[in-house]
């Protein structure tokens, strides 16, 4: 049996993310509390001093046969200790003493294979093992060989694993969108639940994925999010459902559900509308409905997920059919008993003001393989 | 009821059973030879009761030993009961000793460690025979020898009588067509050695078989078909038919 | 199957009842072979769970690394991590740092503390904390969150009576600090390491506090799949030039290779009981098979194939095979448990450090145990069992068989024995095969067997010789003795030979342990001369990789008012595979007051020469290993810097098992880098008072002005420390010896025995004619003096031979080492007439049942 400090690690993420845990010394972080003011391109790199931070890039890729990929990279950013406090540093510390972990997803989905590859990475910020540069404006995130490059005008990402690599390249389309309110995105009751987060919804992508020994060149439509807080959920909070859409009439959908241990929803749920203009309409609760129409089990972690979906915005005039395009999109860097969740490409058909309409998204699954805050 | 009986109804046209032609046995002895027995020829009808005489060295044991098949003659032929024993091998001999021959010694030669039922369940035992028939047959001819009672007796808490009488049914267990007695008396007393004599003929009548009795002594004289006397390693007369 | 039911039944009748009828007989060979096995057995198993301990630790240690990166006599630098990230070979690696440390207070020993970073090492080494799931994220991550943290294993916190949460403060070479105790791993994986005597730290912890700062110990690599040579090649090439790129089970495979040695050595050693037993089941099955000829020849008369009667007697050596080795069980259980100890105590001391938490029964041990034991006793019972095969069944017929004594035999065997005795000179002279001296055990095999089989004609040729005289000098019943053993043949000697071998094995033990022992003495008060020895805290057990801060050298080095100070460093290094050590050390003070043992060099020629750091000392078991001579140039990497020196000449060393090099540490500094001191040794100049009250009183300055931050042993302990080691060392070779002579004393008990029940007839006859009891009774005691001399004799000379082997043939190939050959006379002339006093006590038995029986009994027929 193998012990992976990996597993902990995400599991602890999770827990933190799901406010889980109060930690000791969480007075000593920053907390969001208010309007974020983020001013790009310096936003677009970490915060330290907000506990947890994240970047995520999902997107779907066709090759020029027609083969079909979906993708995932995400870095995440942990911080150990605040700045200052009672955890003093040895004076003179060793280069490896840091208070910032940097973890790695990466993800393909090889949608005509029907196979699923995935790979995680972490390593404290130091040593050039992992973190972050700035350069001008450019923000560079790493983890070893894996990188994504944040250009004024173009996001460059790199990630591999054991059998499959991708290289991509990525030209935003729209202006960032800036969730909730200018970017302060509530995620509970209470101000500090709460982050500060922002999306590029469209990126058109070109690039060369590989996966099982071939190689492709692609192109398609990805997603930037990027979030950070230091105490996002509230007690009580299993986990969530996050859904990012594109649509065929270059509009954009993101929602999040915040599910509660009783089987509801968190009123903070609450999504942004993006006009092809890049123009937004915050969504609260009310103003859209899921309802799941199929499940799925996985054989390996025994959670039950949703497979497909209805989602409608009646005062959008939208109504729309979600499936997986891969029922195993499961990411299991942490095996069963640890943290586990689903992360895939998804089809999208529907009507949108009457007329028929498609599209395709990612959707973000967790706290299906045990609820995140039961963890403890 | 006599076991003896039911043993065999060999050939039923009595034929040679032992032929010797110009048999010879010599022991090499520094740069000459000893001679064992020299050139003898001689025919023994089966059903036979054969008796062997001469004095110590005149080649009645050397005799004896090559038709037990103990030792080979070193010339001329040998043959008993349709086995060559001239050029037979070891393994030859081995199977012979088990199919055809049935030993009587005058030292009995018992295994000490063996009781009497084992020793007479030897033979068949070594010739690979099943246990249980054998141990019923080597009951009854215990029986027939009045040793019903000591069949679990080691040979040192037997008589010399007991164990000669042993010994011979030991020989008998695997049915042998030639049994051969080398001086079956020589360590008995004189009633004891007419009791074994008088077994041993009885087997010759009884039941047809061939008996060779090697002895210095005039006990089996009246009972012998065949009279046959050494000298020298040689028939000192021709054999003398009764 | 019916065919091995028939034989069984037969070996029941035949062999087991005859045996059960003279049990006494069967029970003391029984005993024999079983105390043969139990020792081999136990020896063999004592090894191999040292051995087990060793590997399971080294391999959970080593994890799951292809290839590792170390800097021979150093640390390898951080900076070598870009390299690492960007090559395409490497998938991955992770640092990691050693070093041993002590709870402060002192409770308990030494510990290993290891400074990882977690997150890198996930691919290599497998733990996991003790607790509840988040209970285990917060507490792995406090190594990293928190400085000054530490995770102990189950039996370390039980040992320094501590729990998760609490403070404990570790010592080190160069620090005391407190740490918080932040888990308890769960007893697998890393957690086995050095038996569970380990403890886990963040890489920044462990350099914060050790002061190695941007240093790591080594870097274990994992390439990726389908790495070409190549592709290591360029990966070499742009790492800095010092660096090695090791294969991570060298330091394993060159441990467990020492061990193996050993094991085979003591295996050898164990062996010989074996052998003596294997004398006893020989003496005895053929004991029976002549004494049965008659009933063997009956048995073929009857019809009983020659195969048989072989396989009676194979059966009845396998016999005691099989029923000697059940018996060996609770034997060798209750030897094991002394074994265990002694022998996991030596291999930490001689090579490597090993913790035995307890037996591991090895079905494979077990299996090698029981076949060379029934091997052993069915060959014992070859050659009886062919001469029954060859009983013609003819003699079934005769009436009063002696049994035929094979007059030409004796020299037939002398023969044979010449042969196995002149093949073990070319034998001696091979090299050994992979670091084992295989051809040095088949002469030592030879030598036994050829000793043995020289018994008979020895024993005739000394029954010839000495009878004439004898009866003169000591009248007729000790010239029948040597009469009767003149032309007793094969039997007697079988006795003897078990006598020569234990003899042989003792003299050549006594010789070697002496030999060793009078020169590590040697050693010792030469190279290892000196008042007082200080190093750091803990220098030892960390192999002095920690030098002594400057402040304390600065002040050390105000004692050379009135002390001479002889400063050394010490590298532990690698040639190849092949560990040794390389020590700069104050030359020309040392040599004032101590020197080396020379082995090739002329001290008055080459001390000049060290002195001048014109050349350097290579020690016997480096010469061996490496091939170097004087003249040749040594060749390596400390530190950073290329070493290349001419070897001056060649010293005997019994520090480690590894070599040693010594180097002026003057030059060293001069020509290379400043090695700093790891050591110092003191030397007082004014010998004319009491040493030891100057020693002392040194000693208690430095206590006073630097507490415990340095060890400090007065050179008098400590040379009597190395020869206690020693001494403990051969307590097992001494307990294998006494083994050996009590199953060769029991095989003289036997022997006479069954010759004597073999002739009451004879006896009783000689009574008859006129002999008096005591006459009878004292033909038999000088029986058994002959067999006893003759014996003592022949062991005596084998002995010789053997103890040539083991110091020059045996040593050189396991070890590397060979010492002056010195005989202890002493020992050996008081230990022959108590070996032939013992052996004549084991005869008395024999004696007292010659005549217990009234002769008329006896003369009774049969």
């Amino acid at each position: 049996m193998t012990f992976s400090p990996l597993r902990y690690m995400l599991l602890l993420f999770f827990l933190v993310a799901s406010g889980g845990i109060a930690a000791a010394g969480d007075s000593g972080f920053l907390s969001v509390t208010g309007p974020c003011r983020l001013e790009f391109p310096r936003d677009h790199g970490p915060h330290p001093g907000f506990r947890t931070e994240w970047w995520y890039w999902t997107g779907n890729l066709k090759s020029e046969t027609g083969r079909r990929f979906g993708f995932q990279l995400t870095f995440f950013r942990y911080q150990l200790t605040p700045f200052g406090g009672a955890s003093a540093w040895p004076d003179p510390p060793s280069a490896w003493r840091s208070r910032q972990i940097y973890l790695g997803h990466a993800a393909l989905s090889d949608l005509a294979g029907k196979r699923h590859f995935q790979s995680e990475r972490a390593a404290r910020q130091a040593l050039g093992l992992g973190g972050w540069v700035r350069w001008g404006p450019d923000i560079t995130l790493f983890l070893r060989n894996w990188y994504a490059v944040i250009l004024p005008d173009a996001h460059r990402l790199h990630a591999e694993g054991e059998e499959f690599k991708f290289t991509l390249e990525m030209k935003p389309a729209k202006a960032p969108v800036l969730h909730g309110i200018d970017g302060y995105s509530r995620k509970g009751t209470t101000p500090e639940r709460a982050s500060c987060y922002y999306s590029f919804t469209r990126l058109e992508t070109t690039g060369t994925v590989t996966a099982g020994g071939k190689t492709y060149d692609i192109d398609g439509e990805s997603w930037m999010d990027h979030e950070f807080s230091t105490a996002p959920l509230e007690p009580g909070t299993v986990g969530w459902d996050w859904f990012s859409i594109q649509l065929s009439d270059k509009t954009e959908i993101m929602i999040y559900l915040l599910r509660t241990e009783d089987g509801g929803v968190n009123p903070a749920s609450s999504g942004t509308y993006i006009d092809a203009s890049g123009a937004l309409r915050h969504l609260e609760k009310g103003y859209f409905q899921i309802r799941v129409k199929d499940t799925w089990k996985s054989a390996k972690s025994g959670a039950v997920y949703p497979r497909r979906w209805n989602l409608a915005v009646p005062l959008l005039g939208i109504d729309l059919d979600l499936s997986s395009n891969l029922a195993d999109q499961e990411m299991r860097t942490a095996g069963t008993t640890g943290v586990t969740y689903w992360e895939g490409s998804v089809a999208v058909k529907g009507t949108k003001g009457g007329s028929p309409i498609d599209g395709h998204g990612y959707v973000e699954m967790t706290g299906y393989a045990g609820p995140v805050s039961a963890l403890q | 009821m006599d076991p003896t009986d039911s043993i065999d109804m060999m050939d039923p046209t009595p034929q040679p059973l032992i032929i010797a032609r110009g048999l010879t046995r010599s022991y090499p002895l520094g740069d000459g030879a000893v001679i064992g027995i020299n050139a003898v020829n001689l025919m023994v009808a089966a059903g036979e009761m054969v008796v062997l005489k001469g004095n110590s060295g005149s080649g009645k044991s050397t005799l004896l030993s090559l038709l037990a098949g103990l030792d080979r003659p070193t010339g001329g032929e040998l043959v008993v009961a349709g086995h060559s024993l001239s050029g037979a091998g070891g393994v030859d001999l081995t199977r012979y000793r088990r199919e055809v021959v049935g030993m009587v010694f005058q030292s009995f030669n018992l295994l000490p460690t063996l009781d009497v039922l084992e020793n007479v369940c030897l033979p068949a035992l070594l010739a690979e025979k099943p246990a249980e028939p054998v141990r019923n047959k080597a009951l009854e001819l215990l029986d027939w020898l009045g040793l019903r009672n000591r069949l679990h007796h080691t040979p040192a808490q037997l008589s010399g009588g007991e164990m000669q009488r042993t010994a011979i049914a030991r020989a008998l267990i695997n049915d042998p067509a030639l049994i051969l007695a080398d001086e079956p008396t020589g360590n008995l007393d004189s009633r004891n050695g007419r009791i074994v004599i008088d077994l041993l003929s009885e087997l010759n009548r009884r039941s047809g078989r061939t008996v060779v009795v090697a002895t210095h002594s005039d006990l089996a004289d009246d009972l012998a078909t065949v009279r046959i006397r050494l000298q020298d390693g040689a028939l000192a007369d021709p054999p003398c038919h009764s | 199957m019916p065919q091995l039911n028939f034989l069984l039944k037969i070996f029941l009748w035949f062999s087991v009842r005859h045996l059960r009828r003279h049990l006494g007989r069967a029970l003391v060979v029984l005993f024999g072979i079983a105390l043969g096995a139990a020792v081999f057995t136990s020896v063999r198993l004592s090894v191999h769970a040292s051995l087990q301990s060793f590997t399971r630790s080294m391999d959970f240690f080593a994890g799951t690394a292809d290839k590792v990166l170390v800097r021979p006599g150093g640390h390898v630098p951080e900076g070598v991590l870009p390299v690492l990230l960007a090559h395409p070979a490497v998938k991955e690696f992770s640092p990691l740092l050693t070093t041993y440390v002590r709870v402060h207070p002192a409770k308990g020993g030494a510990f290993l503390l290891v400074g990882i970073d977690p997150l890198l090492d996930q691919p290599f080494r497998s733990w996991r904390l003790r607790g509840g799931r988040t209970e285990i994220a917060e507490r792995w991550l406090d190594l990293i969150r928190e400085p000054k943290t530490v995770i102990l294993t189950e039996p370390l916190s039980r040992e320094i009576d501590t729990v998760a949460g609490a403070r404990i403060t570790l010592d080190h070479s160069r620090n005391r600090a407190e740490f918080r105790v932040a888990g308890v791993l769960v007893p697998e994986g890393l957690a086995l390491v050095e038996g569970g005597r380990v403890a886990l730290t963040d890489i920044a912890t462990f350099q914060e506090f050790t002061g190695l700062f941007g240093l790591v110990d080594r870097i274990d690599l994992r390439l990726r799949p389908k790495t070409s040579p190549a592709q290591l090649e360029d990966l070499a090439r742009k790492l800095p030039e010092e660096i090695e790129i090791r294969s991570p089970s060298a330091a394993r495979d060159s441990g467990s290779a020492m061990i193996r040695a050993y094991q085979l050595n003591l295996s050898v050693l164990s062996f010989a009981s074996l052998f003596v037993g294997m004398f006893l089941v020989y003496s005895l099955v053929a004991l029976n098979a002549a004494s049965r000829r008659r009933e063997l020849a009956i048995l073929r008369a009857l019809g009983a194939s020659p195969r048989l009667l072989f396989n009676l007697f194979l059966a009845e050596g396998a016999l005691f095979g099989v029923c000697g080795w059940l018996l060996a069980i609770p034997l060798g259980s209750v030897l094991v448990k002394y074994l265990l100890h002694t022998v996991s105590q030596t291999i930490s001391t001689l090579f490597v450090r090993v913790h035995v938490e307890g037996l591991l029964l090895s079905p494979a041990e077990v299996a090698v145990s029981f076949g060379v034991t029934l091997c052993v006793a069915v060959a014992a019972a070859f050659q009886p069992a062919r001469d029954a095969m060859r009983v013609p069944p003819k003699e079934a017929m005769e009436i009063a068989h002696t049994g035929r004594l094979r007059r030409r035999m004796a020299g037939r065997l002398a023969a044979w024995a010449a042969g196995c005795l002149l093949a073990c000179v070319p034998l001696a002279l091979l090299p050994g095969v992979a670091g084992v001296p295989l051809p040095g055990y088949l002469a030592i095999l030879l030598l036994f067997v050829g000793s043995a089989l020289m018994a008979p004609w020895l024993l005739e040729h000394l029954g010839r010789a000495v009878s004439p005289g004898l009866r003169r000098l000591a009248g007729t019943p000790a010239y029948l003795a040597g009469r009767y053993l003149r032309d007793s043949g094969a039997r007697t000697s079988i006795s003897v030979g078990a006598l020569i071998t234990a003899v042989a094995l003792f003299t050549a033990l006594v010789v070697m342990i002496h030999s060793f022992r009078q020169t590590v003495e040697l050693w010792v008060r030469q190279t290892v001369s000196g008042d007082l020895f200080v190093t750091t805290k803990m220098g030892q057990v960390n192999r002095f990789q920690f030098p002594i801060p400057a402040e304390i050298v600065d002040n050390l080095r105000e004692a050379g008012s009135y002390a001479d100070l002889v400063p050394s460093r010490r590298y532990p290094l690698a040639y190849g595979d092949f560990p040794y050590e390389f020590e700069a050390m104050g030359m020309e003070p040392f040599l004032k007051h101590g020197g080396f043992v020379w082995l090739q060099g002329e001290a008055a020629e080459v001390q000049p020469r060290l002195v001048a750091g014109e050349g350097l000392l290579i020690s016997e078991v480096f010469a061996n290993r490496t091939g170097l001579e004087p003249g040749d140039t040594f060749r390596a990497w400390i530190e950073g810097s290329r070493v290349e020196l001419p070897v001056a000449g060649v010293i005997r060393d019994y520090r480690t098992d590894g070599g040693v090099v010594f180097y002026s540490w003057d030059h060293f500094k001069e020509r290379f880098h400043d090695p700093q001191w790891s050591g110092v040794r003191f030397y007082f100049r004014d010998r004319s008072g009491d040493i030891d009250v100057q020693t002392a009183a040194l000693r208690e300055l430095l206590i006073g002005r630097w507490g415990d931050r340095l060890d400090m042993i007065s050179g008098k302990d400590l040379r009597e420390a190395v020869l206690r080691i020693f001494d403990e060392t051969f307590a097992i070779t001494s307990v294998l010896l006494l083994i050996a002579l009590s199953v060769a004393a029991l095989g003289i008990t036997t022997t006479m025995t069954v010759l004597v029940l073999e002739r009451t007839r004879q006896l009783n006859t000689l009574l008859a004619v006129g002999a008096s009891s005591r006459q009878v009774r004292a033909m038999i005691c000088w029986e058994a003096g002959f067999l006893v001399t003759a014996g003592e004799l022949a062991g005596l000379l084998c002995g010789f031979v053997l103890s040539y082997l083991l110091v020059y043939v045996i040593n050189r190939q396991s070890f590397g080492w060979t010492f002056l050959y010195t005989v202890d006379w002493g020992v050996l002339a008081l230990s022959a007439p108590l070996i032939v006093l013992t052996a004549l006590a084991a005869a008395l038995p024999a004696v007292r049942t010659a005549l217990r029986e009234p002769p008329a009994m006896l003369l009774r027929e049969r």
